[in-house]
């Protein structure tokens, strides 16, 4: 028998391959766009997300609400309704990504693909269910394992900042050589990219991220086989796809060839035993074949047994289990009162509605110009893990600035324009006399008053009498607040000059978004106060 | 030469001096302050320098030139929280036709720098005239000595100490603690490290900083005043427009005109005195040679 490659699936394959590249630099470069564009309107940067039917059909589920760009959601699963979870193989770009680092790891011969006999259990399709059951009940997860959220949470949190703070060491080693001429304009081009460098979180994240990409050594594409909940989502619409495996048995010499390199656990070898819902149509294993007897000739109709492996047994246990599970999210005291610490940025819906939405991936926290927006840890409970806040004592909400806004794909910060935006309040400021320079030592400061970005300002002086340690009595200008103009932007906070705790700080009270976590009745009808 | 055409040229040339009277009045002193009114901000400042002697007086043929306008904040030229791009573009241009070989437009604001220097219309401006408009960057900062009488050593970013001429050009603009900020605050902008601490002794902040930094040329824009809740504003309400340019080499006398545009005697703000009393500049208006005109 000649045994001969086939040519033309090779072909197919450099197509995917530059198809997956151009998906990725597109991903890449919307990424990196995602920054003040020079103008106070910012375009659809977040437009990957819309395409995405995983986040779509959560938030419809647990937000009870339809958006306008599900449309673009419709747009892949009817796609994959055609094509079978092509975009798994040609578009997503954490796929790329693990398809990449699969590569490597083949060729650094850390992983070497064998025919699996012990198959893991389908577990996509149980997070799958856990996520929608939680919609159910308006608990929204999906950001946790949503591929989209977690490479561009992982991208914005992490990489990008280990990366800025290389090529700022490396930029530090030229101006310590004084190549300025080089060291000038890479600076400035660095400077202009406007990637937030600091986050809480980033080491947390990033370990999560670097762990999701080295599952890559023990099996290929580990997340896309075994975890993917899009992937299960998409892999439910792809049994009356067009494209169907078909093995001629004359050519096959059983090599199982196809098998042991297939990217997921699809199976073309044997031929009935192929899973549509998990091929990804990389088209390795009619390249690899070396008899070229796979093809993928175009036959309509559902394949001929159903080959989920859920069982219905499981399917209903898995089912209660997320029923039950879906309070224990909620068994925390943050969702009965709000987090001081919890300044959410402006636009955010109230709380509740705000959790419904929020897809915690990472676009508010890559578009700050002052890095203020970082992922919550527990300040919102386990149901908030990665949501966004503002961090005063890292950045503060810049006063003409709604990007933020403007960048949420699914409306969890409501769009605002930039005059609508100053008028949101997110948080009241304090003074902690303890710590204040004129309050405490008598000397002068007013670093907050000067900063304090509305007009007129929210902050006021006034003489106050300070006795020193020695008995001196000093008469400095000290700040005082007056609750009603101050709008929680933090900037006070931001760049008080006491530096470790500063004397004056912000909490989420008084924000606009919530009925509940006001001060005193007569800011509610709107007096206020100065105290 | 006919003796018709002879008395026709001394009837046209004395019409000529007498429209031109500066001709030949080589002698004529330069003022010590030049203060300019009027409508198009890039005219008066032409008109200031020219009355200073022209931009040759200050930049020479090859100069590396720093331009320090204040980009502080981040908010649009109608705010008047940063200097008119108009006139820092106009100072760009004149400093190129002096024979600059090379225009730095920099400062180091205090919201992002990449919002301040688009949002105030100066990256643009300066950039359109051609000049370089850098982003303070923070691994080019050096402690240097001051030699201050307060402030003995500072952070200070290196654009600023490897520059042939630096030309200071700041905003008029209330501010609760100096009072008001004009040229010789200006110099926050040219420092890193943790400059609002500063505040705690600011008058003489202000006038060391204003004697190390030495600017050839100080040139004040009251085109539009920030009178109130400065140093950033925001409501135009804030703003009144005074269409004024103010240029000297005496810092502490260009200051002190700012102050009296704004009803403040030499009194009222510490750091003129101070630095009047340093020998570093003149506050007495009396004593100043002022050329003010209007066009």
């Amino acid at each position: 028998m000649k045994k001969e490659r086939s040519k033309k699936y090779r072909a197919i394959q450099t197509l995917r391959i530059i198809s997956q590249s151009l998906f990725f630099i597109l991903f890449f470069w919307l990424l990196v766009q995602t920054h003040f564009p020079g103008k106070d309107y910012i375009g659809n940067v977040e437009i990957f997300f819309h395409f995405n039917p995983l986040i779509a059909l959560t938030t419809l589920i647990a937000a009870r609400a339809v958006f306008a760009s599900f449309v673009f959601a419709a747009f892949t699963i009817i796609l994959t309704f055609v094509f079978g979870r092509f975009a798994c193989g040609w578009v997503c770009p954490l796929g790329s990504i693990h398809q990449f680092f699969s590569f490597i790891f083949k060729k650094s011969r850390l992983l070497k693909p064998k025919k699996i006999k012990n198959k893991l259990p389908t577990l996509k399709y149980y997070i799958l269910i856990c996520i929608l059951a939680g919609a159910v009940f308006s608990l929204n997860l999906v950001g946790i394992m949503d591929p989209f959220s977690l490479l561009y949470r992982s991208f914005a949190v992490a990489v990008f900042p280990v990366l800025n703070h290389t090529f700022s060491n490396i930029i530090g080693l030229l101006y310590q050589a004084e190549f300025y001429s080089v060291a000038d304009p890479i600076a400035q081009f660095s400077t202009t990219l406007d990637i937030n460098p600091v986050f809480a979180q980033a080491f947390f994240i990033g370990s999560l991220f670097l762990a999701v990409v080295l599952l890559n050594v023990y099996r290929e594409r580990f997340w896309c086989r075994y975890l993917c909940p899009l992937g299960a989502l998409l892999g439910l619409f792809s049994r009356w796809n067009i494209l169907k495996l078909t093995i001629d048995p004359k050519k096959c010499i059983e090599c199982n060839l196809c098998t042991i390199h297939c990217e997921t656990q699809a199976n073309p070898f044997p031929n009935d035993e192929w899973k549509s819902s998990e091929c990804i149509y990389c088209f390795t294993c009619s390249a690899i074949c070396p008899t070229n007897a796979i093809q993928f000739p175009i036959r309509p109709g559902p394949e001929k047994i159903e080959k989920i492996d859920l069982s219905r047994r499981k399917l209903i246990l898995t089912s209660l289990v997320s029923v039950v599970a879906a309070p224990f999210f909620r068994l925390s005291p943050k969702s009965a009162r709000a987090s001081e610490k919890l300044i959410r940025p402006p636009g955010a819906l109230p709380e509740k509605q705000f959790l419904e939405k929020c897809v915690k991936c990472g676009e508010c926290m890559k578009v700050c110009p002052t890095n203020a927006i970082q992922p919550v840890l527990t300040e919102a409970g386990p149901e908030g893990l990665w949501t966004p806040m503002l961090v005063p004592e890292i950045g503060y909400c810049e006063y003409y600035c709604s990007l933020c806004t403007q960048v949420c794909p699914t409306g969890a910060l409501r769009e605002l324009t930039v005059p609508e935006k100053t008028q949101v309040k997110i948080g009241t400021s304090w003074i902690n006399k303890n710590r204040c320079i004129p309050w405490k030592f008598g000397d002068p400061c007013i670093v907050c008053e000067e900063h304090c970005p509305v007009s007129p300002k929210a902050i006021k002086l006034i003489k106050i009498e300070v006795k020193t340690p020695e008995g001196e009595i000093k008469t400095p200008l000290a700040p005082v607040i007056d609750t009603e103009l101050c709008i929680g932007c933090g900037i006070c906070e931001n760049k008080c000059p006491v530096v470790d705790k500063p004397a004056i700080y912000v909490t989420s009270v008084g924000e606009s978004r919530s009925d509940k976590n006001q001060l005193k009745l007569d800011l509610i009808s709107g007096s206020g106060g100065i105290y | 030469m006919k003796r018709r055409d002879f008395i026709k040229n001394i009837a046209a040339g004395s019409i000529f001096l007498n429209l031109n009277p500066g001709l030949f009045a080589q002698e004529k002193t330069i003022p010590d302050l030049a203060v300019i009114q009027g409508e198009s901000p890039s005219q008066i400042t032409k008109e200031a320098i020219s009355a200073l002697g022209g931009m040759n007086r200050f930049i020479s043929k090859g100069d590396e030139v720093l331009i320090k306008p204040n980009i502080g904040w981040d908010r649009t030229p109608e705010q008047a929280a940063c200097t008119n791009p108009e006139i820092v573009k106009t100072l760009v241009e004149l400093c190129f036709e002096a024979g600059a070989k090379k225009v730095k437009v920099m400062d180091h604001p205090c919201n992002p720098a990449q919002r301040t220097y688009v949002r105030s219309g100066i990256a643009k401006a300066a950039k359109e005239a051609g000049a370089d408009v850098p982003f303070p960057n923070e691994h080019k900062l050096k402690k240097v000595p001051l030699h201050g009488q307060h402030i003995k050593e500072w952070e200070v970013y290196r654009d600023f100490l490897e520059t042939d001429k630096i030309i200071n050009v700041p905003i008029t603009k209330h501010h609760s603690l100096s009072r008001l900020t004009l040229g010789m605050k200006n110099w926050l902008g040219a420092l890193g490290g943790n400059r609002n601490q500063l505040h705690q002794d600011l008058d003489y902040a202000i006038v060391d900083l204003a004697a190390f930094f030495m600017p050839v040329l100080s040139f004040l824009d009251a085109y539009r005043i920030l009178y109130r809740n400065g140093p950033q504003g925001g409501r135009l309400s804030d703003v009144r427009l005074y269409k004024t340019v103010v240029a000297g080499v005496d810092y502490v006398a260009v200051d002190r005109m700012g102050a009296h545009f704004m009803d403040m005697s030499q009194e009222e703000l510490t750091y003129l005195k101070i630095a009047n009393k340093r020998g570093l500049g003149e506050v007495d208006l009396e004593k100043l040679k002022i050329e003010k005109r209007k066009i």
